[in-house]
């Protein structure tokens, strides 16, 4: 969905990532940010396992409270 | 502008003196998901409504595509492929077919659900003598993706079966009808990462009406909140950007240019809904030959079959934004996640889902 998943990059092997977000690593393309500069520690927003656009730490760290949030109600309702 | 808490962003409005109610539209379903799981609704004056409109391109998928899918999987020796909460969303057939991707796997079609393109290059890489056709609903964040999957390159026997939309033309549609039922737009955070706010200019110019870009926290939905009633008070609406972290002027350019080198944007038939001009994705000629429509043409009778939701459903008012989730007659009695009826209630992205899994499980008494 196009919430999008704030990951955290780990490696970078051409235009192909891994990122963490989490403790879970995942592959992630950063063929859409190629003309930006993308390092390793830079956090990105993944959606269906491509990265969108580079956000700060601060704006990763407040979507990741998000989805928790929504995981835990989810959760407690089930 | 994320430094404000969401409580002082509710006092801030709370403040507000609105000469007149005002409904609020948002076209994303990761903004009602946010919304509704994170209690907005319930926390704003009366006098303040948001009512999701057009943002789950699952919902609006258009049968004949659903058809053509279940047909080719179940008839070609091929493997299709499709975003998971696609599977289950429910075509009209006669009683003796099946009527959903998932009813086809089950009948025998090898049918996989991906949740990212670069899954279906690794199937298509993997069996490189049998046909795998991507079937791709989704927005522009989930096109952009798809075209740069396919600029990157493919293996040749990955086949696209593309239902994808652009998500402003079916709010111009609603506001060019004259029948919107809203006053303010909250527009979607990442089409506008992908696409650039300027997309939405057109609520505004056009228009008149008060719009604002929002990411999906409880704080920047609540800024864009604030944002649309200052502009309704003061009479001067203007596009604000209150994703800043993320939409930037223009967009993704790389993004964008390849979505635009790869595929062309033509009319195309939303569900329940019917044609919207300049709506729909279409592979450009250098990438026709990864089109599965050509690959494996429909039989004329298929054509023909209309992009009907199913009967009593009222998923074309719920995605429109013209009644709520739980005003439809079917929201929570004969349609539920267990036993969806529409596709609302299938797809993560769909209102009537989001809202049972919220926990709102009755329908509206009238």
């Amino acid at each position: 969905m196009c919430l999008g998943i704030p990951m955290q990059i780990v490696e970078i092997d051409g235009y192909n990532a891994r990122c963490e977000a989490k403790g879970v690593e995942r592959e992630v393309s950063l063929f859409m940010l190629q003309d930006d500069t993308v390092a390793v520690g830079d956090h990105v927003m993944v959606h269906v396992g491509y990265a969108l656009q580079k956000l700060s730490p601060q704006e990763a760290q407040s979507t990741w409270e998000l989805l928790d949030q929504i995981v835990d109600s989810q959760e407690a309702l089930s | 502008m994320s430094q404000t808490s969401a409580k002082t962003w509710l006092a801030l409005i709370r403040e507000l003196e609105l000469p007149r109610p005002v409904k609020l539209m948002n076209v994303c379903g990761g903004h009602e998901r946010s919304i509704t799981f994170s209690g907005i609704r319930g926390a704003l004056p009366p006098d303040i409504e948001i009512i999701p409109g057009p943002g789950c391109p699952v919902c609006i998928c258009p049968e004949e595509d659903l058809h053509e899918a279940i047909r080719l999987s179940l008839e070609e020796d091929i493997v299709l492929v499709a975003f998971g909460d696609m599977l289950r969303v429910p075509a009209n057939v006669p009683k003796n077919e099946p009527r959903s991707l998932e009813q086809a796997r089950a009948a025998g079609a090898d049918i996989r659900p991906i949740a990212s393109p670069q899954e279906a290059v690794a199937i298509a890489r993997a069996d490189p003598d049998k046909p795998v056709v991507f079937f791709v609903a989704g927005f522009e964040t989930t096109t952009a993706p798809v075209a740069a999957m396919l600029a990157e390159g493919v293996p040749d026997n990955l086949l696209i079966l593309l239902a994808a939309r652009l998500t402003w033309p079916a709010v111009a549609m609603l506001l060019d009808s004259g029948e919107a039922a809203f006053d303010a737009l909250i527009a979607p955070g990442h089409v506008a990462t992908v696409m650039g706010p300027e997309e939405w200019s057109f609520v505004v110019d056009k228009h008149r009406m008060p719009a604002a870009v929002a990411g999906f926290t409880p704080e920047s939905l609540l800024a864009a909140t604030y944002s649309v009633l200052r502009q309704t008070i003061e009479g001067k609406p203007f596009l604000d950007n209150c994703y800043p972290e993320l939409v930037r002027p223009g967009g993704n350019a790389t993004a964008k240019r390849w979505l635009s080198e790869v595929m062309e944007v033509v009319p195309a038939n939303w569900r329940g809904i019917g044609v919207i001009a300049d709506s729909g994705f279409a592979l450009r000629p250098a990438w026709q030959h990864l089109d599965a429509r050509g690959v494996f043409p429909a039989p004329v009778e298929e054509r023909r079959r209309a992009g009907q939701m199913p009967p009593g459903c009222d998923c074309a008012g719920v995605v429109l934004g013209k009644i709520y989730p739980d005003q439809c007659r079917l929201y929570g009695r004969a349609c539920t996640p267990r036993n969806p009826i529409g596709p609302c209630m299938v797809s993560d992205e769909g209102a009537c889902r989001i809202w049972w899994s919220s926990g709102l499980r009755e329908p509206r008494v009238a």
